[in-house]
């Protein structure tokens, strides 16, 4: 006797987006299927070989990226944009704040004139906006993939905000002449921009949700 | 191109699920194998197809899923086609109607 949702659950351990309802179903079926071809006359480990084969390799990548997508996309208002634009606006709030108050990013200069600018205060603060958004996206039923695309939001956004930066300015470049532009140097700093408003901004707003989850799990098991 | 072909798929497979619920409720497996056998193999599910659709339905109201004991003793997540569900099929059912019959009339196929 196989035990089909123990295998399941192995495999499709990702984020853990599979519930205990959609692998006992996805295993049920596995199991059906595996009885259908010792039915058919298959021997039990042939039978057993075929019927894994469902749920292997590049099949179940692409199983486990569907109910990923389908987790995502599930209810996504409410559970990931919401939550999402709290982030994102608390975030652009407190860059606001902090630029009222003359609080400056620091300012790293390497070479070829690149600099990476630091808003350390900024990243600091950013986990308070990460943990009210999964606390919200928690609140409105958002699973775990949910509540860290809620917030994640700023990063995603800024991160596309830049991307398209480069690509119109690229556009741009192509309608003029002599532009002189330095390819490799614009990349170079986009990297660094990327580094600073998408990477670390994203640890951040990661840290917070990590936190927030764990002051969230210690209230549910005191009450 | 592979956009069409990919829009084909999803609506015909839309098409066949929401059909065969609106005959009796089903698992999972049962459809897969109902659609495969009806169909001679031609058109064949698998789970990532299957299960993230039929989740979509559910979602939509289109089905509603209950755990239930089968005859053999084990339990299985069938499916039931809700009102709404039976709602969508209609419109959808004349969609691919009159989709096959443009078809058969540009090409002269006898029963597309």
């Amino acid at each position: 006797m196989h035990n089909w949702e123990l295998i399941v659950r192995k495999r499709l351990r990702i984020l853990g987006v599979c519930s205990r309802e959609i692998t006992g179903e996805l295993a049920a079926h596995l199991e059906d299927n595996y009885e259908a071809l010792l039915h058919e006359g298959l021997p039990a480990e042939v039978a057993f070989h075929r019927t894994l084969r469902q749920i292997k390799g590049r099949r179940n990548r692409w199983l486990a990226l569907r109910f990923l997508k389908e987790d995502l996309m599930s209810d996504f208002t409410r559970k990931v944009a919401l939550p999402g634009l709290l982030t994102f606006t608390s975030s652009m709030v407190i860059a606001w704040a902090l630029d009222m108050a003359h609080v400056q990013p620091r300012t790293i200069f390497l070479a070829n004139g690149l600099f990476l600018s630091l808003p350390i205060l900024w990243l600091c603060l950013l986990p308070f906006c990460g943990g009210a958004g999964a606390l919200v996206s928690h609140r409105n039923g958002g699973s775990r993939l949910q509540r860290i695309a809620a917030s994640l939001f700023p990063s995603a956004i800024m991160g596309a905000v830049l991307l398209l930066s480069l690509v119109s300015e690229f556009a741009i470049s192509r309608f003029m002449q002599d532009s002189g532009r330095n390819w490799a140097l614009v990349a170079s700093a986009l990297a660094l921009w990327l580094t600073t408003y998408m990477v670390l901004s994203a640890i951040s707003l990661l840290l917070g949700a990590a936190v927030a989850e764990k002051v969230r799990r210690i209230s549910a098991s005191a009450t | 191109m592979s956009s069409i072909n990919a829009q084909i798929k999803r609506g015909s497979a839309e098409l066949a699920v929401l059909t065969l619920l609106a005959e009796h409720p089903l698992h999972g497996y049962e459809i897969a194998k109902r659609i495969e056998e009806q169909t001679g193999g031609v058109l064949r599910f698998d789970m990532a197809s299957l299960y993230p659709m039929l989740y979509r339905f559910e979602r939509r109201s289109w089905v509603k899923a209950e755990w239930q004991t089968m005859a053999n003793g084990r339990r299985r997540r069938c499916y039931r086609l809700t009102a709404e569900g039976r709602k969508q099929l209609a419109p959808l059912r004349a969609q691919w109607r009159a989709f096959f019959q443009a078809l058969q009339s540009v090409t002269g196929f006898r029963n597309a």
